[in-house]
């Protein structure tokens, strides 16, 4: 019986050591150790024996089964492996390509950078206070230039060459139309931005465009001062460059403003060396601003003697030509998506 | 306009001041400036030579050797030239000589033989026109002496100034105002340029009337007679002047008068004397239709509102903007009247816009000039006249008619009060130094204010307190004033509704959707929308268009959208683009009311190749974006009659939000495709943004999650192949309300065995119920129930 048992014991071994699947495996198993199987057969015959070979039979067919078993687990873990491996083999792809199906080449939306400074700059503004205001786009001579201490026949008026409509009405020239509509609807003390689209009567060239974008400015306050002014510039143009920018305020003539200025900033594009985008001066003319002139104040109902504003249009086209170092400000109206997947 | 630093240090001494750092203040201070140039910089390494030796060239035959010493420093250079000889003085360009930004003198060799320097002819020098040969200069000429010395009047910097920068300003159109300025900013001494005692030396020979019909148009005229004038060329120190400021010499006296007005501001005009009629001038508003030919040649048609220089026989000039072609002097004037007047702005700026007439001297005047100028003017003009023309005499004493003189200004304010909008610590002592050195007359009470305003800057520029505030400002140096945050309190401020709802419906298509956001021109023209076929005229046009392409406003996005896939297909297969923008609708009332704005948002697809229609994916973008706008209502229905001639007749469909049209979705029409040759598909969807934002809005509530089986049921129907879906799903969807969950088309057959004409249209319906699981003859009614309102449709099923 003893043979009997070196013999399972051997066969399974050399069985196992030689099976080629899971499944070969399994059969082995049930072969062996299986209800019916060969050990569990002399394990059934145990009774017929004397107590003593019943022991010694016994510990050694439950050694052989557990020899056996740990065979089988050994040997499927080692089919297992070589099997995974050679799935890996299979499956293997050529992840340097793209996807096949062009379709599914993903090409994300984007919006268009002016769109998305526009964003930047209502953000910097409704955090500090500010209030977000909208105006036509065909305005009236009133709103445009009149109210803004602009009258018929004033010189200022060539400053902005302007589009008539033939019903006599204009283009808005700047977003500063939107100061008189502000301060019509509010009542001081506030605080504005007008972003918007402004239309002037102009040749395009690289630098200059007949549609372009501005956003207006305006806190109407007690006491508000020309430093007040800077400081708002300064923080507004920190947060859209993401560090300090050097910036010059130098006298500039705007008829609704008193006292008027040009805020520059030291060129981006050469670090204020001197290049073609700075006409070699290091600084580019990228802000209108000033104090809100006392008779713009009356036009939009306010006394001037109580309350005092100040007043600034931040040409965003500009802005944007200056981040990413746009060179020709026509891409912005081109339409052309090659310039809008880049932002 | 042109500034010389020479003019200029005829009345500010400069000294030890860059070009560049009077640049640089002027900006930072009064105005921009926008350029600097160098004036002839190369006379300074051009020197005087004399030939001492001229050899033939080797190896050509018009070319010489010249052996040259210039004071003691000896040369050789190869020229060209034909008319120079042994002994003469030339003007040798020394190694290294700059002529303009790109031409420097270098030692080279020509043709074999060394040259170390340049011969030059007087154009090459920017002296004259003449290039027959080299410049030889008189025999007694010095050499070694740069060229510089000897035309000092011709090397000069010049400023460019901003002319919007100066637009408030009047005085500052000349140089006199801007050496006022920089003795202001510099702390130097400003001296005038008009000598007034020499009006002791008029007499009154010739006498002749001046008279003003209209003081409000023309506050004052003064007038000069001259006699014994030599028209001439002008000498070279004034050419070269009037180059520097930018103008061509004419002759003397066209030149003393364009000098002057660069000088100290005043336009000026000079009549030839036996031109006139009589021994008045008239200055009057002109009658209506007069006609007047001006000096350019052209002929003028004269309205009330234009002033006019009269004499006895009718008008001599358009005042203030530009003499008459009939009292012009000529090669042989000999006496002359000079003109120096002042104008109401409003009438020479609508003269000079009616007639185009943009001259140097209307631009002053619509600025509002001190009429303080005009006695200055003459007596200067009078003063360089006397000098360029020998022997040239005053003939009258001014003749100044002046009704009613300029009264002088004053402003009243604080040191308090600005300091206060300046936001910055500024003492009074330093105020009030600030204000002294521009001119200003300060009377200081403790602080309170009492401010003469100089004349020359009270006409229009200064006038109130404010206007002191900038004074003090601009010199203190704004970039000298410390940022400061305003004590304010802090509160969210109100939203912008309409504005967010913008911005979300772009985020939507751009991040959800992965449209790009195009941005067109609001204007459009003739032939793009002939070419759509939109050509109603319905739009708001331009007066004044800068071109037939965009000569009106938009009254919709679509056109210049379909212009983008025709441009964009040329480097995409495929893409997604959209654009938020305003159109524009004229409107009809009556005074002209401003245009109806509204907004809208279009939506363009594009696919070169592609099998299944653009439109489905069109349509896609808008049910997701109504339903993430929280649109309560949203209702397709089929369109094919009232549509745009670009809409695609048997693929496009009404979008409503509540019961408001608020637009379309279609593929494009086959016809725009060809005419813009657009090679592949196009579906669009075009909405009013300004309807959605106003359209009710869902709000979100939960709702309990299904708990009951749900129980599907599939059937196909038979129908006409051009039945819509959307038909058999409502009849299905009606059946029972409450428990019809589903219905959705799973698949549409066409073919054999299906008769032909006709398709099947497979469906699948769910059903269940929120309160019990359905009972199997629930469920067989349920059935029954969507077979027999099919059938009674005349919908059978396969």
């Amino acid at each position: 019986m003893e043979q009997k048992l070196d013999e399972i014991q051997s066969k399974a071994a050399s069985q196992i050591a030689a099976a080629r699947s899971i499944e070969e495996l399994e059969n082995i198993r049930v072969k062996v150790l299986g209800r019916k199987g060969d050990l569990t057969g002399i394990l059934r015959t145990l009774g017929e024996l004397s107590p003593e070979e019943r022991s010694r039979i016994g510990q050694k067919s439950n050694a052989i089964k557990d020899d056996i078993e740990s065979r089988i687990e050994k040997r499927k873990s080692e089919l297992l492996e070589s099997k995974i491996n050679s799935l890996l083999q299979e499956e293997w792809i050529d992840v340097t390509l793209p996807h096949a199906d062009s379709r599914k080449q993903f090409v994300r939306g984007h919006l268009h950078p002016l769109s998305q400074i526009q964003y930047e700059i209502e953000d910097i503004f409704t955090s500090m206070g500010f209030e977000v205001l909208d105006g036509p786009e065909v305005e009236t001579d009133y709103y445009n230039f009149e109210a803004l201490n602009i009258p018929q026949h004033h010189p200022a008026r060539d400053m902005q060459d302007t589009f008539w409509t033939e019903d006599g009405n204009l283009l808005r020239t700047h977003t500063s139309a939107i100061q008189i509509r502000g301060m019509e609807r509010l009542t001081p003390p506030f605080r504005v931005i007008g972003p918007g689209r402004v239309f002037r009567y102009e040749a395009t060239d690289a630098s200059h465009e007949n549609t372009f974008y501005q956003v207006e400015g305006m806190m109407v306050d007690k006491n508000i001062s020309v430093a007040h002014l800077i400081y708002f510039m300064k923080v507004l143009l920190k947060e859209i460059f993401r560090r300090d920018v050097k910036i010059r305020l130098r006298p500039g003539y705007f008829p609704f403003v008193e006292p008027g200025f040009e805020l520059d900033i030291n060129c981006l594009i050469c670090g204020g060396s001197g290049c073609s985008v700075c006409k070699n001066s290091g600084w580019v003319e990228l802000l209108p601003c000033g104090l809100v002139h006392p008779n713009v104040l009356r036009y939009g109902g306010i006394n001037p003697d109580e309350w005092s504003g100040f007043a600034f249009g931040l040409g965003m086209n500009r802005l944007i030509m200056m981040r990413y170092g746009i060179n020709d400000i026509r891409h912005f109206l081109s339409g052309d998506i090659r310039f809008l997947y880049q932002f | 306009m042109w500034l010389s630093l020479n003019i200029l240090s005829k009345m500010v001494d400069v000294r030890g001041l860059s070009p560049e750092e009077i640049a640089l203040r002027l900006t930072m201070s009064s105005a921009e400036i926008e350029g600097i140039e160098y004036m002839n910089y190369h006379l300074k390494s051009v020197i005087t030579a004399k030939i001492t030796k001229k050899l033939p060239h080797p190896n050509a035959d018009k070319l010489t050797l010249c052996d040259l010493d210039a004071g003691g420093e000896t040369y050789r250079v190869v020229c060209g030239a034909p008319n120079h000889r042994e002994g003469d003085i030339v003007a040798l360009a020394t190694v290294g000589t700059k002529f303009g930004d790109e031409f420097v003198i270098k030692k080279t060799k020509i043709r074999g033989e060394e040259s170390s320097g340049m011969l030059c002819s007087e154009k090459e020098l920017g002296l004259s026109d003449d290039h027959s040969g080299i410049m030889i200069l008189p025999p007694s000429t010095k050499t070694g002496v740069p060229l510089s010395e000897l035309y000092p009047d011709y090397v000069d910097v010049r400023f460019e100034i901003d002319n919007k920068s100066i637009t408030h300003r009047p005085d500052l159109w000349s140089h006199t105002g801007f050496a006022r300025e920089i003795a202001a900013i510099f702390g130097r001494e400003f001296t005038s340029v008009v000598n007034y005692s020499l009006e002791k030396e008029f007499t009154n020979t010739e006498p002749f009337n001046v008279r003003i019909d209209n003081p409000k148009a023309a506050p004052r005229y003064c007038g000069l007679a001259m006699k014994n004038i030599t028209i001439a060329e002008s000498p070279a120190w004034l050419k070269a002047a009037v180059t520097s400021i930018g103008m061509r010499p004419i002759n003397n006296i066209v030149d003393i008068t364009n000098y002057v007005m660069s000088e100290i501001g005043e336009p000026m005009h000079a009549f030839d004397r036996r031109k006139l009629r009589g021994n008045e001038i008239i200055v009057r508003m002109a009658s209506n239709s007069e006609s007047l030919t001006t000096l350019d040649g052209q002929d003028h048609t004269l309205i009330a509102e234009d002033i006019v220089i009269a004499d006895g026989g009718g008008a001599i000039a358009l005042a203030g903007v530009m003499g008459g072609g009939n009292s012009e002097i000529e090669p042989d004037t000999t006496d002359i009247i000079l003109e120096a007047a002042n104008f109401n702005p409003v009438n020479i700026r609508k003269t000079s816009g009616r007639y185009a007439l943009r001259t140097e001297a209307a631009i002053r005047f619509e600025k509002a000039l001190d009429p303080g100028l005009c006695k200055a003017a003459i007596i200067r003009c009078y003063d360089l006249i006397r000098q360029v023309v020998p022997g040239s005499e005053a003939a009258s004493v001014i003749i100044d008619a002046y009704p009613d003189a300029f009264q002088s200004k004053t402003v009243a304010t604080s040191t308090s009060f600005i300091r206060a909008k300046l936001g910055q610590q500024i003492d009074d002592g330093r105020i009030i130094e600030i204000l002294t050195a521009l001119d200003f007359n300060v009377k200081n009470d403790n602080g309170a204010l009492t401010i003469g305003i100089p004349d020359y800057r009270a006409t229009k520029d200064v006038s109130i307190p404010d206007d002191i505030v900038e004074e003090v400002g601009r010199i203190f140096g704004y970039d000298n004033i410390t940022p400061q945050s305003p004590f304010v309190p802090c509160a969210p401020p109100s939203i912008n509704a309409k504005r967010q709802f913008e911005r979300l419906t772009k985020d939507i298509l751009a991040r959800n959707h992965n449209y790009t956001e195009v941005s067109n021109y609001s204007f459009v023209g003739e032939a793009l929308l002939s070419k759509i076929g939109l050509n109603e005229g319905l739009e708001l046009k331009l007066r004044n268009p800068l071109s037939t392409e965009q000569d009106r406003l938009r009254r919709s996005l679509i056109p210049n959208l379909i212009e983008n896939i025709e441009l964009n297909q040329r480097y995409n297969e495929s893409f997604r683009i959209f654009e938020m923008g305003r159109v524009y609708f004229k409107n009809r009332q009556e005074p002209a009311a401003l245009a109806r704005e509204t907004t809208r948002v279009t939506g363009v697809l594009f696919r070169k190749k592609t099998d299944t229609p653009l439109f489905y994916d069109a349509k896609t973008t808008v049910i997701d974006l109504f339903q993430q706008l929280k649109i309560k209502t949203m209702r397709l229905t089929p369109e094919q009659n009232d549509l745009p001639p670009y809409a695609h007749p048997a693929r496009a469909m009404r979008v409503y939000a509540g019961k408001a049209n608020t637009g379309l979705i279609f593929d494009l029409h086959p016809k725009i495709r060809e005419a813009f040759e657009i090679k592949g598909q196009a579906a669009i969807f075009d909405l009013d943004l300004d309807i959605l934002f106003s359209a009710e809005k869902e709000i979100t509530r939960f709702v309990e999650l299904q708990k009951f089986p749900e129980v599907p049921f599939e059937i196909s129907v038979l129908a006409d192949r051009f039945t819509y879906s959307s038909e058999i799903r409502d009849i299905i969807t009606a059946s029972d309300k409450e428990r019809v969950r589903n219905v959705d088309v799973v698949s549409i057959y066409e073919g054999e065995p299906i008769p032909k004409g006709m398709k099947s249209v497979s469906i699948r319906i769910v059903f269940c119920d929120r309160e019990k699981t359905l009972a199997p003859q629930d469920i067989e009614s349920l059935q029954k129930k969507v077979i027999g309102d099919l059938a009674a449709k005349g919908f059978n099923l396969r």
